[in-house]
């Protein structure tokens, strides 16, 4: 036999949830495979899936606890002297601080099952809502509006929906680099027929695919929201009986709707009018048409209304709850569904029940013996705030690296100085890590069991094809422990049982275990008996009456405008090769394939600023100040530059500020003033953290 | 609507479209294949998966031929095995050794009893030509048998459009671009093709490394 041991389990990278089948040779992942009945990848997968497992045993990993010692450098410690010091930590701050004091990040990275025991953690055993995951960074906006419009907090179908499509629009999102798997399944789409628009400042690859392409100024969503409804009421696109039945607000909208003229929308957005009228024609025309949409969409400052602006268009041509006749956000991360899904917010438990609701409340309260605040915690932002202030003490993060990827690093930094306790749980050590007290190593998605839920909706199993390296343990191993060393004993003997008190205490999940998630997934909501919901609201919405509400919200300009002295916009986002902070794959050959990031920019400004393709540059926002190397192509509109945020040596997120959205405080990383201009001499590469200009 | 097939003895029923491969295999049943991979559209050149119909004189490649109503299909009819046998034979006359044991190839060799033995057409074998110039992926040329499922799964899954069949008759194989490797080509790195691949033609560095290891644990 050439493997020692093979799992059929669930990529652990993007959301689209891709099943693999992972094959072992003493004690490493040799192989990774897609699998051939995976409902959402079909048979395949990307370079990341399948390839970028090396990480896994990296001589980096962290294998054994680290405390900081009076002189702060780190030691290794046993297991018990560093949950001991958790608990005392923890206890006196607690004790001395009240319980807010105290704050944990949960990570959508993770399985449902440990998001579901650190929101526990937090909330049982220490006694606060300060809890919240990173999907607050990325596809909170999405969430919050899709239940203000619909009712759920999900794709109200699945990537099935491509192909029986005939028409979509793409807006904000880059699949075939950052969901390269639906990305191919969208191109293979076309090449068989879709009619597909994307719509993004940036001319996309699937762009090449689609019948038409609109780059509107970043920040102007909206307005194309708008323009997009405007065409369709105004040619008598309406599906009136939909409208009729099935939803509220029309009036309110239909009057808003009149300014939003096609010449309007031209002069806000930079988009030609008659391209904004095909496009408004193709998705209104065809007989199914989906509406796909990335962190383009949400991380703005109205990235939330955008979202119901989208729902909107869906809901007035009636093209919601039937196949082919989708709304699909593409999630970021694998979990960023699951994570929010296990209440890991502040301000609800599993399934969003409010943690104000008294029945809600109380049914938590008796399963876990405590009592609990009815008001919400702080969301990560605030928590950050509140450390700068001086009332958040501790902070628990486990699997995420705010310090390279959340906005604003300088102030993040100074929060994370600010704590008189901070506690990581993580892979490896990382920009975060650098002000941890205490650093407990965890696992990665192939060293674990349990569940992911996917941005279809979909809960699939997640099983280690090998063991976690070292004295590393996995993620529920250590939140149990530590959980009950503060006296709260959650008494799971494995993750399965999670999930069942999951189960028993979320009605959206009644019916979900282990054992019926089996092979195939389930898509929730779940009812008792496992009937499981691939699509949504084919005959009522999960809202009072039934009916939908569409929005009516006017376009807002974004937080950040270009200026004379921030002349460009930039804007950020993922190249194929890697994967958010590249904590994973910057450790792997995808390094070899793409060693670094870099700035796009169009051929007029690069003559325009004297610079050269692979010249380096220096972009600078009212944040930050960063430097990497140019390039200069026509897949970006003049004004606007692109770059990712992989790399810690080019440090991206120290150019974002603190605008964020109205509704869900997610950052505003897609829209940022910038400065470009060339350094002229060989000049140091070490972002200027403290450095940044102050005007 | 639905046609009724017999499969050796066995009556089902399929919908219209079903091909004979489709129906066999629904009911559990087995016919080698080579250039078949189910995420692709049939190619039918690899003139494997032979079965004989009741009423026809040849056998037919069971992947591109639909069922009609009343078809009765033989899967092991003596004609079909003994072409799909001969085909197997000729593709490996033309390998530098025998399949490795983990390969769809030598699976299909197994199955119909092309044991690697004495080759009954010797000829012309083909050198090795190594392209490791990827991180993860491995070419080996000598051993492509051209059957174009590596070109399809670029093309109908990933469509990366990234490789090229070439050359003619026992020159024919496989190029990532126009030659110049899988790097400098339109490759996604999606490892479709090291997935689909029946021979290790193209596979991973790492399972090259493993498997070496084991071949020399194995002395």
């Amino acid at each position: 036999m050439r493997f020692d041991r093979s799992v059929t389990t669930t990529c652990g990278y993007c959301g689209v949830g891709c099943r693999l089948e992972a094959h072992a040779a003493d004690g490493r992942v040799a192989t990774i495979a897609p699998a051939l009945d995976g409902p959402a990848n079909h048979g395949h997968t990307c370079l990341k899936g399948r390839f970028a497992h090396q990480f896994s045993r990296k001589r980096d990993r962290l294998t054994a606890p680290l405390i900081r010692g009076e002189d702060g450098a780190l030691r290794s410690a046993p297991w018990d002297e560093a949950i001991a010091l958790i608990t005392s930590e923890l206890t006196r701050i607690r004790d001395s601080r009240g319980p807010d004091a105290i704050a944990g990040l949960a990570s959508s990275r993770a399985t449902n099952e440990d998001c579901y025991v650190m929101q526990r953690l937090m909330r049982a055993a220490i006694g606060t809502h300060n809890i919240d995951n990173c999907s607050r960074v990325c596809h909170s906006p999405t969430s919050w509006a899709l239940r203000q419009s619909l009712g759920l907090s999900g794709a109200t179908g699945g990537f099935d929906d491509i192909e029986a499509a005939d028409a979509a629009i793409i807006i904000g999102a880059n699949p075939t680099e950052a969901h390269p798997v639906v990305g191919a399944r969208i191109k293979q789409a076309t090449l068989r027929g879709l009619k597909l628009v994307t719509i993004d400042p940036r001319r996309i690859e699937l762009a090449d695919y689609g019948v038409l392409h609109l780059s509107p100024r970043p920040g102007t969503n909206a307005a194309v929201m708008l323009g997009l409804a405007h065409v369709i009421a105004r040619d008598g696109l309406t599906d009136e009986l939909f409208l009729k039945q099935r939803t509220k607000g029309w009036a309110a909208l239909e009057d808003l709707l009149a300014d939003y003229t096609p010449g309007e929308v031209s002069r806000i957005t930079g988009i030609r009018a008659a391209d904004l009228e095909r496009s408004a024609h193709i998705y209104a025309e065809a007989t199914n048409a989906s509406i796909l949409w990335g962190l383009g969409v949400t991380e703005h400052r109205y990235g939330s209304e955008v979202v119901r602006l989208i729902c909107n268009i869906a809901l007035m041509c009636g093209k919601v709850g039937r196949p082919g006749s989708a709304l699909l956000p593409l999630r970021g991360q694998n979990n960023v569904q699951g994570s929010s899904d296990m209440g890991a917010l502040p301000d609800t438990f599993t399934g969003y029940q409010s943690v104000g609701d008294e029945d809600v409340a109380q049914r938590f309260e008796a399963r876990w013996g405590v009592t609990m605040k009815r008001t919400g915690g702080l969301k990560i932002p605030e928590m950050f705030d509140a450390a700068v202030a001086g009332e958040l003490k501790a902070m628990y993060i486990f699997g995420e690296d705010v310090a390279q990827t959340d906005p604003n690093t300088t102030h993040v930094i100074a929060a994370l100085e600010s704590l008189e306790f901070l506690v990581c749980q993580d892979i490896f050590e990382n920009e975060t890590t650098k002000y941890a007290d205490v650093i407990l190593p965890a696992s990665s998605f192939l060293e674990k069991q349990g569940t992911f839920t996917n941005a279809e909706r979909r809960i699939q199993r997640v099983e280690a094809a090998i063991e976690p390296p070292g004295e590393a343990r996995t993620d529920f191993d250590i939140l149990t422990t530590i959980s009950k060393a503060l006296g709260h004993d959650m008494g799971f003997a494995s993750p399965a049982e999670v999930m069942d008190e999951v189960a028993q205490l979320t009605p959206d999940w009644a019916g979900v275990s282990h054992d019926r998630v089996a092979r195939g997934g389930l898509q929730w909501p779940v009812a008792a008996d496992g009937t499981d919901s691939p699509l949504l609201y084919a005959e009522r919405f999960e809202l009072p009456g039934g009916r939908a509400r569409l929005a009516a919200l006017p376009y807002k300009p974004p937080g950040s405008e270009a200026s004379d002295e921030y002349p460009m916009i930039l804007v950020t986002g993922r190249r194929l090769e890697h994967y958010n902070a590249g904590t994973m794959t910057r450790r792997t050959g995808n390094l070899e394939l793409l060693a670094s990031d870099w700035l796009e920019l169009h051929p007029d400004d690069a003559e325009r600023l004297w610079i050269g393709d692979g010249d380096l540059v220096s972009v600078r926002s009212a944040s930050g100040r960063i430097e990497l190397e140019a390039r200069v192509t026509v897949r970006i509109e003049p004004g606007h530059v692109f770059t990712a945020f992989h790399f810690p040596e080019i440090r991206t997120n120290l150019l974002i500020g603190s605008s964020a959205d109205v509704n869900t405080a997610c950052p505003e990383y897609k829209v940022v003033a910038v400065d470009v201009r060339p350094v002229a001499e060989e000049a140091s590469r070490t972002p200027a953290i403290t450095g940044a200009r102050r005007d | 609507m639905t046609l009724t097939i017999d499969i050796d003895g066995t009556e089902t029923e399929v919908a219209p479209g079903t091909t004979v491969l489709e129906a066999v295999r629904a009911i559990g049943g087995y016919v080698p294949t080579l250039c078949f991979d189910e995420r692709l559209d049939a190619f039918g050149a690899c003139r494997v998966c032979m079965v004989g119909i009741e009423g026809l004189t040849v056998p037919v490649a069971a992947c591109t031929t639909l069922c009609r109503d009343g078809m009765r299909v033989d899967t092991r009819d003596e004609t079909a095995l003994r072409v799909a046998a001969a085909t197997v034979e000729l593709v490996l006359s033309e390998l530098p050794g025998p399949p490795a044991q983990h390969t769809e190839l030598a699976v299909v060799a197994n199955a119909l009893g092309v044991d690697g033995g004495e080759l009954r057409w010797p000829g012309e074998q083909h050198e090795h030509v190594h392209d490791e110039r990827h991180p993860y992926l491995a070419l080996q040329h000598e051993l492509c048998i051209s059957c174009g499922r590596c070109v399809r799964a670029c093309d109908e899954v990933q469509g990366a459009f990234a490789l090229t069949a070439t050359g003619r008759g026992f020159g024919s194989n496989i190029a990532a671009g126009l030659d110049e490797g899988f790097r400098e080509s339109a490759c996604v790195s999606c490892g479709a093709c090291a997935d689909t691949c029946p021979t290790d033609a193209i596979t991973e560095l790492t399972l090259l490394a493993l498997d070496s290891e084991e071949a020399s644990g194995a002395l």
